[in-house]
């Protein structure tokens, strides 16, 4: 669904990918673990448009990416949930939720919502307030049913575990577990390994902007429980 | 006691007008993060449009008003999609783009329609009397068509996809695009918006107060100003403010004179950047 081939990503003069590969399979969820500056979140921004690859290329269902704006991307069927959340402080946590089905009309958007609110009682205990307001792992909430709400073939999540309690920690798992359970392709991003491979399928451990080593959870456990402590 | 409750509607009516021209200005400001210096020009331009089609071509005045609004809408929509979105991001750029444009307009305007204000009369005049109050119709018809564009305004912006899409992309508007809006359409929509209104409200105000190339200068102070003082970007803070400054310039006008009046207004703004440097309603500054 989507294979990514030689990525290259600069910042400048730092080099943040250095000619990444990596594919995902419909309805799996591949994980991308590492330290701190790995690249993990230049493949994922990569990969919905938000920063420019200087070289490579992202193909999606068929279709390569690399000429689409951001926002192309995002409507062609990808989902994002940002590092560090990102919701809309001032806007409610409805508004948030279907800022992600804007322009699909009224009924796919009571259907996203009647969806999201239903796997996600907080959504709708929480829905006229300013998701600002949220603690971390609520807003998280949001930010999921936000990058849901457009029904995505596939989404990519950028370290939902960060600065989580463990409680939290098992809700947000709790939730991938749902899009999982929906079919939902997943690509998804973190630093904690522990919890993240009792979710994936398969997995890359990355360092410095390659990738390491790939395979299934059981070939990547013991290099990326290294890397954590790196 | 007539003249007290005469010169307070005057004042709403002000404020009102004001309202609609401090909106734009916060509204482009806030989701585009831009201070659009043109904002006094497209207010002229309403005027001079509403002018041209009721004396040149004999169009009936809410005909040229609604011309009005429509033609500095798209101007503007023009202007934000081809210039200013290639540089939205770049501060100085925006404010040379912007400036530069107010400055083409407004000498446009001069060498179209020539130094001189044209007799640009309001279509109906008479004045209402009732109980312990006087109000002239065509500030009444000012005030009502004002209310309804605002309530229109606010009804868009919170209660529509579209707005819902515009408050989004202010907040953040890189996350907003990977959710799948469209800033090179929402940006020249809400740019148009903006300018429709301030040539909305010069093409009915323009008739009561005065017609000029130059008036759009006190316009964009006035519009700073409110927006100053209600709190950067605050939808909310603009509205209030802005009535707030149609009262004080109508009570000080009758009262102090306009020179005092002035002076109070600055002084108030003054006061408000020592007491609540973020206005009003204002947030906490925000990173952009
Ligand atoms: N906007 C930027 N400008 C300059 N350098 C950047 C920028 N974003 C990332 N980098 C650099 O690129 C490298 C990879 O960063 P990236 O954010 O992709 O890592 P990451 O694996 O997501 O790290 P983390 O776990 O801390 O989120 C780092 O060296 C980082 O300093
Ligand atoms: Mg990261």
């Amino acid at each position: 669904m989507l294979a990514v081939e030689n990525l290259e990503v600069r910042y400048g003069g730092i080099m943040a990918l250095r000619g990444v590969s990596i594919e995902v399979a419909k309805g799996e969820t591949v994980l991308l673990v590492g330290a701190n500056g790995a690249g993990k979140s230049s493949l994922i921004n990569a990969v919905i448009g938000l920063v420019n690859a200087s070289k490579g290329s992202v193909r999606f269902a068929g279709r390569d990416l690399s000429a689409l704006s951001c926002d192309c991307r995002a409507r062609a069927g990808i989902g994002y949930s940002p590092e560090g959340r990102r919701v809309f402080s001032t806007m409610s946590v409805k508004d948030n939720v279907l800022t992600g089905a804007h322009g699909r009309g009224k009924v796919a958007q009571r259907e996203a919502w009647d969806w999201l609110s239903g796997i996600f009682p907080l959504l709708k205990e929480r829905a006229a307030q300013p998701a600002g307001q949220l603690s971390g792992g609520e807003q998280q909430i949001v930010a999921f049913a936000r990058a849901m709400s457009s029904f995505p073939d596939l989404v990519l999540l950028d370290e939902p575990f960060l600065g989580l309690a463990p409680v939290w920690i098992a809700r947000i798992s709790e939730a991938v577990r749902q899009m999982q359970a929906r079919g939902t392709t997943i690509l998804m991003t973190e630093q904690m390994a522990r919890p993240a491979l009792k979710l994936a399928t398969r997995g890359y451990v990355m360092r410095g902007g390659e990738v390491r080593r790939s395979g299934t959870v059981a070939e990547i456990r013991d290099l990326a429980l290294a890397e954590e402590y790196l | 006691m007539e003249g007290l409750v005469a010169t307070g509607l005057i004042g709403i009516s002000l404020g009102a007008q004001y309202a609609l021209l401090a909106l734009g200005f916060t509204l482009i400001f806030g989701i585009l993060g831009v201070v659009n210096f043109a904002h006094g020009g497209f207010y002229v331009l309403g005027g001079y449009i509403a002018y041209a089609t009721t004396t040149h071509l004999g169009a009936p005045y809410p005909v040229a008003v609604v011309i009005a609004a429509l033609g500095t809408a798209g101007l503007g929509y023009v202007f934000e999609r081809f210039l200013l979105e290639r540089l939205v991001d770049d501060h100085l750029a925006t404010l040379m783009l912007t400036l530069g444009l107010y400055l083409m307009m407004s000498s446009g305007i001069l060498v179209v329609f020539g130094p001189e204000s044209p007799s640009f009369e309001f279509p109906i005049t008479g004045v209402l009397r009732g109980g312990g109050f006087y109000f002239p119709l065509q500030n009444l018809i000012v005030l009502a068509v004002c209310i309804v564009a605002i309530v229109t305004l606010y009804w868009l912006v919170y209660h529509t996809d579209f707005g819902r899409a515009l408050r989004a992309l202010a907040d953040d508007r890189a996350v907003a695009a990977a959710q799948g809006l469209r800033p090179k359409l929402l940006f020249p929509l809400a740019f148009a918006l903006a300018t429709g209104l301030a040539g909305l409200t010069g093409a009915l105000v323009t008739p009561i107060l005065s017609l000029a190339p130059h008036i759009g200068d006190p316009v964009l102070a006035t519009s700073f100003l409110i927006v100053i003082l209600g709190g950067l970007g605050s939808v909310g803070g603009a509205t209030v403010a802005a009535f707030i400054v149609g009262l004080i310039e109508a009570y000080s006008a009758v009262y102090l004179g306009g020179s005092k009046g002035a002076l109070a207004l600055f002084t108030l703004v003054l006061l408000m950047l020592v007491i609540r440097p973020s206005g009003l309603f204002g947030r906490e500054a925000r990173g952009a």
